[in-house]
């Protein structure tokens, strides 16, 4: 119930302070403006290069936005009035992390749909081939966001100040939220070398998970590599923030 | 809490007045260190149900941290605590809207208006969205905020965002309300208006435990008092419980029409003890234990108009809070 709250008002919150205008309109601007400064990529679509951008820019500013955001509540004692509450500090955080994730993935997928528009509109990528081809990339973008918010939230709540957030968001923030482009390096999918050992042990997969193994094996890396890391730095995030004085 | 429990926190401490069947809050040798530092020592007292109590000490001796083990704030700490029965800060969760706070620095986010800060605060003290809006109206009419309801609390005044910090925690009709320096970035009326709140909540059933360095505030309004030193609790109790300990009731408040010259000594008549100036024009004439207190009174008369000086004013002297405040923690308790 109060996550639900919570969520709504820090939505309200982006609205209110402008931060969604400056997403939603900011992020497609970037992409016009990559674009008239690279209008060749090559071989490569234009989308793909979008998601590459869109994703390292949107992660850093998710990151540097949660953040600041938490550094600079806790400083102000902002959280007090909360907390005395029946409220779970649990839903404070994740609130501020799906709030962030929200907005960002919306100027995201809006910046990414642009990207294809000017695809189909030089015919970068074949017509057929849009769905398919921009499945991964949509996936990836979503994914480093999902790390960069899960690192920003993190960094808020140890960080004693917002310099020293935005440093570290600097230092670990991009790294971190790279590890899901692996895939595209590695050639490499952990998921899908589950079914391998399990068969190999004579265990088949549950079935519960078989949707898993139905999905193309670098974007299933993607989205586990993704998951994992979100949910272990959310997790530490919320035992450091239980514990804390505020 | 049974009744073998409650005798137990009934006896907590010498100076603390035995704990009854009305008291709402119970410390129980409440002690926290910070980083070796003993910042509370074995701090016990109670407040009933109809209490208003002031609490007072310097700064630096443990009052915010009082307050915010009462809040759960602090979770970490030695001794017992409970409101209402209820073991702070393990079962807190069950004081759900009961306690109202006014932090010593309150804070709001910079995007929220005055209206968007009491909804979230209201809902999320568990108010029903029907009654609401009703009460959000009557909170800021009664604390005089109607006017920038829909302004953003960036834009507000320090004072009025202290005031809008009450209204947050007056909201829900809490039955215990905590109030850390509420009137200390407030101008006279404002500590006027906040003072007239306070009585009116608890006259219709709001206990209420509020510290301040402005000891007037506290004398006009605490029903009770608690002094805090050092992280101990020097005194708990009634303004004249303290006034007993503390006074010498052998004291002469003498103002004069003209200032004193001190070459007059009045320590020369029989049964003056000592003498203090705490004004020009004004002497504090302290008297030896078992006197004759009429008769040094009359020698006295008669000694400064010998001197050629008109007396204005010639009272027993009874000390304000400040005074005696500044004699308690200065060690001026003999007892």
């Amino acid at each position: 119930m109060s996550l639900k709250l919570l969520f709504k008002d820090e939505l309200k919150g982006f609205y209110k302070s402008n931060v969604m205008v400056f997403l939603w309109i900011g992020l497609p601007l970037v992409v016009t403006l990559f674009h008239i400064l690279t209008p060749n990529t090559g071989d490569i679509p234009f989308s793909t290069m979008t998601a590459l951008v869109v994703s390292t820019l949107g992660g850093t500013l998710a990151a540097i936005m949660l953040a600041v955001s938490i550094i600079n509540e806790k400083e102000e004692h902002v959280y007090t009035l909360f907390v005395i509450r029946p409220i779970k500090r649990r839903d404070l955080i994740l609130s501020k992390f799906l709030a962030v994730y929200t907005c960002l993935a919306i100027a995201t997928v809006l910046a990414l749909m642009f990207g294809l528009a000017l695809d189909y509109f030089y015919g970068t990528l074949p017509p057929e081939s849009m769905l398919s081809g921009t499945f991964f990339e949509f996936a990836l973008a979503l994914s480093m966001i999902a790390v960069s918010s899960a690192v920003g939230v993190f960094l808020g709540v140890i960080s004693p100040s917002v310099l020293v957030g935005v440093i570290l968001v600097i230092y670990v923030g991009n790294q971190l939220s790279a590890l899901p482009m692996l895939s595209i390096s590695m050639k490499l999918s952990i998921p899908a070398m589950i079914p391998q050992v399990l068969g190999g042990l004579g265990l088949s997969t549950p079935s519960m998970f078989s949707w898993i193994t139905e999905i193309p094996g670098s974007l299933r890396f993607t989205f586990v590599i993704g998951m994992v890391l979100v949910m272990i730095l959310l997790a530490a995030s919320i035992a450091i923030f239980r514990k804390k004085e505020l | 809490m049974d009744k073998t429990e409650y005798m137990r926190l009934s006896s907590i401490s010498e100076n603390e007045p035995n704990s009854n069947n009305s008291s709402i809050v119970i410390l129980d040798k409440i002690s926290k260190n910070y980083n070796g530092y003993k910042v509370l020592n074995n701090v016990s007292f109670h407040i009933d149900e109809e209490d208003i109590m002031g609490y007072i000490g310097p700064n630096g001796s443990g009052k915010t941290t009082t307050i915010r083990i009462l809040m759960g704030l602090l979770r970490n700490f030695e001794g017992r605590l409970q409101i209402e029965g209820i073991p702070v800060p393990a079962r807190i969760e069950e004081l759900n809207g009961m306690i109202g706070y006014l932090p010593q620095h309150v804070s709001f986010q910079r995007w929220r208006t005055v209206d968007q800060a009491l909804k979230t605060f209201g809902r999320l003290s568990g108010l029903n969205e029907d009654i609401l809006e009703e009460r959000i109206r009557e909170v800021l009419k009664r604390v005089d905020l109607s006017e920038v309801r829909h302004k953003k609390i960036v834009h507000l005044s320090g004072g009025m965002i202290q005031i809008l910090g009450l209204a947050q925690a007056i909201l829900h009709n809490p039955k215990f309300l905590v109030l850390d320096e509420p009137m200390a970035s407030l101008d006279p009326e404002n500590r006027y208006k906040v003072k007239q709140i306070i009585r009116e909540l608890n006259r219709n059933g709001t206990t209420v435990l509020f510290s301040s360095h402005i000891l007037s505030d506290i004398q006009d309004i605490a029903t009770k008092i608690a002094v805090l030193n050092r992280g101990q609790i020097m005194h708990t109790g009634s303004m004249d419980t303290l006034r007993t300990r503390l006074h010498s009731t052998n004291d002469i408040d003498i103002v004069l029409s003209s200032i004193f010259k001190q070459t007059l000594d009045l320590t020369k008549i029989e049964g003056v003890k000592g003498v203090e100036y705490p004004q020009p024009n004004r002497l504090l004439v302290h008297l030896k234990d078992k006197v004759n207190m009429d008769e040094v009174s009359r020698n006295l008369q008669r000694f400064l108009m010998a001197g050629s000086y008109s007396i204005r004013s010639f009272t027993p002297y009874v000390p304000n809070l400040e005074e005696l405040y500044v004699k308690f923690i200065n060690g001026g308790d003999n007892q």
